[in-house]
């Protein structure tokens, strides 16, 4: 595969970590409690006060990540939006099952507006202004990686810079479902939203590049398949400096790190494994190369290649 | 050669199949009634599919019951427009479905024992998430690798077929099978009546007195080819997927804007895409769900796009209802036909035009005409239009 590489121009996450605008947080960070909470930034000074009382948390979430993305670039507007999101606005989703389950007469609308999957993607476009590209891609652990292979599509296809990001929120009713199911569960469940500016210049201060991302769904993978991705890309897995890994470690690289012990769990958590990864090689000299291997789901392999760029 | 159609699918409240569906769309028969399938809800009329879960099911072969009824939907069309192709090892193939409820028709189910803490079954939520119902869909016809799900609220069954497309043209996959697919539940049909556009009489669009939306269910599908996969399947191309487009309204989250801003950019550039000018689209197979605020925009962005020589369209909602998340590709399948066999579709239940537009649909069926270029809308929640241009193949 010889394609150009993509540059990574800015990141912002909110999560139940300290990653909000605090650029090196990789560094010190610590495995995410059971106790913990999500870490919420002042909101008012991403979002007007009207429209944030009208907001669910997943879309000021959402929202403040993206301007804040856009601020970072110093890019006026990106040419499209693009989101991952595995499970939708579950909040508002719920709020309104449980509304339409037991009201009778009129319904407020609000929570059926707001428990469409692309609405974080339509507010965004909304609070920007933006009337480019803007798409929502759902498909269970790997919408992330979706989302990055469409923004990725879309710079070879002539754009210049597009925002691209994940999120997914926890409500209550989930670690019930998930001890119901038999979910196996090595990390709390948690919300988060991640955003990035993926561009196809190199911006002054991208520290990262996006070289690869694969997905491969509906069948069983093996080591195989990880070989043939580094392979691709004209890498060994002695040259992974390290690989981010939900499910299995990958054998054979410098160092393995469990993202969801930093993350927790949630269908789009690579996307934090992805700004953690940035965050990393924008503050550590000695990594190159950094695998995301997003096994969170059997069936489910999602690979995603950064390289450090050189200064 | 671009990008080729090489087999179509559809279900919906017109007919199990695609000629059941063209058999209707020619005799001006409308699936939209009273709601025989879908229990307890305060919806008067909507367009069902006419066949219950376990007739499905059995048609179908699928054995669990723990699978949505979209998935159900989905699987009927995408068989019939997979037909008799077979895996391949060498032909790279992905499945793109669009959906926006999802597995919602179980999980109303679910959460109503829930809240009744009257033993509900858990495991009616493992089809809750929209991309389980697309992963099932390619577990049965046997597709791995490129699986994803788009979930734009309206129009995204035409955002699938363009992803399809451009992965193609990409040199990603070789061959695609897109489309859409949304089962009717008490969940949307609740929402649009909380919205206040959801009409109690037969849907009417771009007529004067419209009020509002019939919700319909189903799912469309098309088959994707490249030039590789051509050449080893051996597939006759029936259209061209030539233009596609997507663009932002930016006005409001569900409201369009009253000058059809995003509506207009999606057309053109759509028909920008497609290399060829706007007096060379023979019919449009517009987004006219019947509401107030769709039909108003819409008819404004087409007066954007092709000033006072707009040409034959017409809105197929009346016939099906508006399935959300599979119209756009349904609708994708309703153009097809209208090429293949020079067509163009009545507008049923239209009287009198919009006072502030003026603009008359189609309201009989057309035989005489060349059909050789179609532009279909779609436009959604979230401010998301869509459009795509077919050609027929040449």
């Amino acid at each position: 595969m010889n394609k150009p590489a993509l540059y990574l121009s800015a990141a912002s996450s909110i999560s139940h970590q300290p990653t909000f605008g605090n650029p090196g947080f990789s560094a010190a960070l610590r495995p995410v409690e059971a106790s913990s909470a999500l870490i919420s930034p002042d909101y008012k000074a991403y979002i007007e006060a009207g429209l944030l009382r009208r907001m669910s948390k997943l879309l000021r979430m959402s929202v403040a990540c993206a301007k804040d993305c856009i601020e970072q670039a110093g890019i006026g507007q990106p040419d499209a939006i693009v989101v991952g999101t595995g499970l939708g606005c579950l909040q508002d989703t719920e709020k309104f099952l449980n509304t339409s389950l037991t009201v009778e007469g009129l319904l407020p609308p609000t929570s059926f507006i707001q428990s469409t999957h692309n609405t974080m993607a339509g507010q965004i476009s909304l609070s920007l202004g933006n009337h480019g590209y803007n798409m929502t891609h759902t498909q269970n652990t790997l919408s992330f990686e979706y989302a990055l292979l469409d923004a990725a599509m879309l710079l070879r296809e002539g754009d210049r810079n597009v925002l691209v990001g994940a999120a997914d929120e926890h409500i209550d009713i989930l670690e019930n479902i998930a001890v119901q199911l038999g979910f196996e569960i090595n990390a709390p469940l948690t919300s988060a939203t991640s955003f990035f500016v993926l561009s196809a210049e190199k911006q002054g201060s991208a520290k990262a590049a996006l070289a690869d991302v694969y997905t491969s769904g509906g069948t069983a993978y093996g080591q195989e398949d990880i070989d043939a991705f580094l392979d691709r890309n004209g890498l060994r897995a002695g040259d992974i400096d390290l690989a981010l890994c939900a499910g299995a470690p990958v054998p054979g690289v410098t160092r393995n790190l469990d993202y969801l012990s930093l993350a927790g769990t949630y269908p789009t958590a690579s996307a934090f494994a992805l700004h953690y990864a940035v965050d990393l090689l924008g503050t550590s000299g000695e990594i190159k190369n950094v695998l995301i291997c997003n096994g969170l789901r059997k069936s489910n392999l999602g690979l995603t290649l950064l390289k450090a760029i050189e200064a | 050669m671009g990008v080729c159609i090489t087999g179509i699918g559809v279900v919906s409240a017109i007919g199990m199949s695609v000629d059941e569906n063209l058999s209707a769309l020619r005799d001006g028969r409308t699936g939209i009634g009273p709601l025989h399938y879908l229990r307890g809800t305060k919806a008067s009329l909507a367009g069902e599919v006419k066949a219950s879960n376990d007739e499905l099911r059995a048609a179908l072969g699928v054995g669990t019951e723990y699978v949505s009824r979209t998935s159900l939907l989905g699987l009927q069309a995408a068989r019939e427009a997979w037909g008799a192709n077979k895996r391949s090892g060498v032909i790279r193939t992905g499945l793109i479905s669009a959906t926006s409820v999802g597995g919602m028709d179980r999980s109303e189910v679910f959460y109503k024992d829930y809240l009744a803490q009257s033993n509900p079954d858990y495991r009616l939520l493992t089809t809750h998430d929209s991309g389980s119902t697309t992963e099932r869909i390619a577990k049965e016809l046997g597709i791995t690798g490129y699986i994803n799900t788009l979930s734009t609220a309206c129009s995204s069954g035409v955002n699938a077929i363009m992803l399809g497309a451009r992965l193609i043209l990409q040199g990603v996959l070789d061959r695609v099978l897109v489309g859409g697919s949304d089962a009717l539940s008490g969940f949307t049909i609740d929402g649009f009546r909380s919205l206040m556009i959801y009409d109690d009489q037969w849907c009417r669009p771009f007529d004067d007195s419209r009020a509002g939306l019939n919700l319909g269910e189903g799912a469309g599908f098309l088959l994707l080819e490249g030039e590789k996969s051509l050449e080893l399947t051996g597939n006759k191309p029936i259209c061209n997927v030539s233009g596609w487009a997507n663009a932002a309204d930016a006005y409001h989250q569900t409201a369009s804007s009253p000058d059809g801003k995003g509506a207009t950019l999606a057309i053109e550039n759509a028909i920008r895409r497609a290399g060829i000018g706007s007096g060379q689209i023979s019919y449009v197979n517009a987004h006219g769900t019947g509401t107030k605020n769709n039909d108003h925009s819409e008819s404004v962005a087409l007066q954007n796009v092709f000033g006072s020589h707009i040409p034959p369209f017409s809105s197929t909602k009346a016939f099906t209802g508006h399935t959300l998340a599979a119209a756009g590709s349904i609708e994708a399948v309703f153009s097809v036909l209208a090429i293949q066999h020079n067509l163009i579709f009545p507008n049923l239940n239209y009287h009198t035009p919009i006072a502030e537009t003026g603009l008359v649909p189609a309201t009989q069926l057309e035989t005489g005409l060349e059909v050789n270029a179609v532009l279909s809308n779609s436009f959604g929640f979230g401010g998301n239009n869509s459009s795509l241009v077919l050609t027929k193949y040449e």
